[in-house]
């Protein structure tokens, strides 16, 4: 049970010409996790607002679970769950209230509501606090109420805008763990924005980067760290002298090196090829590392290096 | 699936319980009003009812004619709460999980429209308990509480309708605040201490007679003080006041589709 999405070109623009995204395609596929990265502000909740029915595009394709977003709304909505950045939750009610009336409005009967809004709160952990008002539940939990209410009918494709944002390591453990188990399990397509590229890294199959309103990369994790990564070189020397030194001979090289008082680190696509070359000139020149290190990148150089990359062509296009 | 398919009176039902359940937990929020009402039929009882013994009075009860004033300004607190609901709802991000379930968006709007519809008839059945306390006399009889009655919730629809439609637009509670400050003409331009042949501006005869609570008065002051002799004014009420319930729920519900997805 999945659903696809498709994205073509598409722009919303805001009052005041805020172009809050600008041309993004992307292709969700069947049971496909799939990660939406980006700092703040990049336009990724926009474009889940798009993709959710709650905002209309300027221009551009949007189709999800085999619907046109801006013809057939309403059935996108039964096809989708959605948890919002902001939890949608009213504090007068209950747990099991709000589990309930969520359900009657996805057309359940009264007792097929009960039973559904039990599961659920079995599933997030919240069955000892059901009949406690939402409003004094903390943070986690009202995530995690959150959460069941997006699932209550059974959605074949699972928004969920940064669902973990300022979340404590466990109750980031635990929605992880259940996304995880709904996406394999149950074969449920999700669709991920986060900020934290750990997050992204650990969960998805694939992940598109954005950056203000233009996705800037996009491929699985691995795909990612290869293309657009760099192995770092990391040397280490007995007194900071010898690492200027190094530094300056990498540069010789023409590799980019940074320099941490007596560490250097040396960028390369390819570290252990060059790394024989490396060390050969820093003997000719009597400069021999206390530690050598070579590590492949992280999905963090991917990230800081395309944006960065980003801000330069803005720049020199102004 | 356990789904049954999900029906327009089903959802409206389930939306209106839900917000009587949010009003009845905030107890500090609807007991005033219903102290604010009584207040202003004590108030205009015991400052205004001289004015009875003028001649164009007919030697009508002043309490029967000034009962509808109390009954449609204590709207304002009832069926004006169910805006300041929905700012609460936009606030915490429940309106947008509303928008994102199958359920029609009139549905949406109806929970809180019909809530605070309910809450001011109740506050109507307190008023005229309390009218028949200081001695009022209803030439309608029974009927005729019930004809007020029932045009209080058309009124109680009309302007929860608006004031939902107006926070939803404003999108705070500040503004939506002061969209119900369309609250003061409407009542006080119109025939609200005395009738519509003493009025003596010229402006206000105007905008007394364009000013549909007008009609809303006439309707209920009919009943109370003549009974149902001449049905015109009643009827004219009616239509007046379904009229009005239509634009103002209309209104809130496409400003409900467009809550969200402003542009």
């Amino acid at each position: 049970m999945g659903g696809k999405i498709y994205v073509e070109d598409v722009v919303k623009t805001f009052k005041g010409n805020v172009q809050a995204v600008k041309g993004v395609s992307l292709q969700v596929g069947d049971g496909e996790f799939f990660a939406f990265l980006g700092p703040n502000g990049a336009g990724k909740s926009t474009t889940v607002q798009l993709l959710t029915t709650l905002l209309k595009p300027t221009s551009g394709k949007l189709e999800v679970a085999g619907f046109d977003v801006k013809k057939e709304p309403e059935k996108v909505r039964l096809e989708i769950g959605v948890a919002l950045q902001e939890t949608g939750i009213d504090p007068d009610l209950k747990g099991i209230e709000l589990l309930e009336l969520q359900a009657r409005l996805f057309g359940f009967s009264k007792k097929a509501a009960r039973s559904r809004a039990e599961e659920l709160l079995e599933l997030v952990d919240l069955t000892d606090d059901a009949y406690r008002l939402s409003g004094k539940y903390s943070g986690g939990m009202r995530r995690r109420l959150d959460l069941a209410m997006t699932l209550v009918h059974q959605p074949k494709i699972l928004f969920l805008d940064e669902p973990t944002t300022g979340l404590d390591p466990m109750n980031r453990k635990a929605i992880w763990k259940e996304i995880k188990r709904l996406n394999k399990e149950e074969g449920t397509t999700i669709f991920l924005t986060t900020q934290y590229l750990e997050e992204a890294d650990q969960l998805a199959d694939r992940i598109s980067i954005i950056n203000k309103g233009e996705i800037v990369a996009t491929g699985t994790p691995e795909e990612l760290k290869r293309t657009l990564g760099f192995d770092a070189i990391l040397l280490e020397f007995d007194t900071d002298e010898k690492a200027v030194h190094a530094q300056q001979l990498a540069h010789q090289m023409r590799h980019s090196a940074e320099l941490l008082k007596n560490e250097v680190t040396i960028y390369a696509e390819n570290g252990t090829s060059i790394l024989v070359d490396l060390i050969r000139t820093l003997d000719e020149h009597g400069l021999h590392p206390s530690k050598l290190n070579v590590q492949p990148p992280s999905l963090d150089d991917v990230f800081i290096q395309v944006t960065k990359e980003q801000k330069k062509e803005v720049e020199t296009s102004e | 699936m356990n789904e049954t398919k999900s029906s327009f009176a089903m959802d409206t039902l389930v939306m209106t319980k839900r917000s009587l359940i949010t009003i009845l937990r905030n107890p500090l929020i609807f007991v005033p009003n219903l102290a604010i009402s009584m207040f202003f039929l004590f108030v205009y009882e015991a400052g205004l009812s001289g004015i009875a013994n003028l001649p164009a009075f007919e030697g009508a009860n002043y309490l029967a004619f000034i009962l509808p004033v109390s009954i449609v300004s204590a709207a304002i607190g009832g069926a004006g709460g169910a805006g300041q609901a929905l700012v609460k709802d936009l606030d915490n991000g429940f309106f947008s999980r509303l928008l994102l379930t199958p359920t029609s968006r009139l549905a949406i709007v109806l929970g809180p429209i019909i809530a605070g519809m309910l809450q001011l008839v109740i506050q109507a059945g307190l008023i005229i308990a309390v009218g028949f306390l200081l001695g009022l006399e209803v030439a309608g009889g029974a009927m005729g509480v019930l004809v007020v009655l029932l045009l209080t919730l058309g009124w109680g629809l009309a302007f929860a309708g608006y004031s939902v439609g107006i926070a939803l637009r404003a999108k705070n509670a500040q503004s939506a605040q002061a969209g119900t400050f369309i609250f003061f003409p409407l009542i006080f331009l119109s025939t609200t201490f005395v009738p519509y042949e003493l009025i003596e501006a010229q402006w206000l005869k105007a905008a007394a007679a364009i000013n549909p609570v007008t009609y809303l008065f006439e309707a209920m002051r009919t009943v109370l003080i003549d009974g149902f002799g001449e049905p015109w004014p009643i009827i004219l009420g009616f239509l007046v006041i379904a009229g009005l319930c239509l634009i103002t729920i209309t209104f809130s519900a496409v400003s409900a589709k467009r809550a969200v997805s402003t542009d």
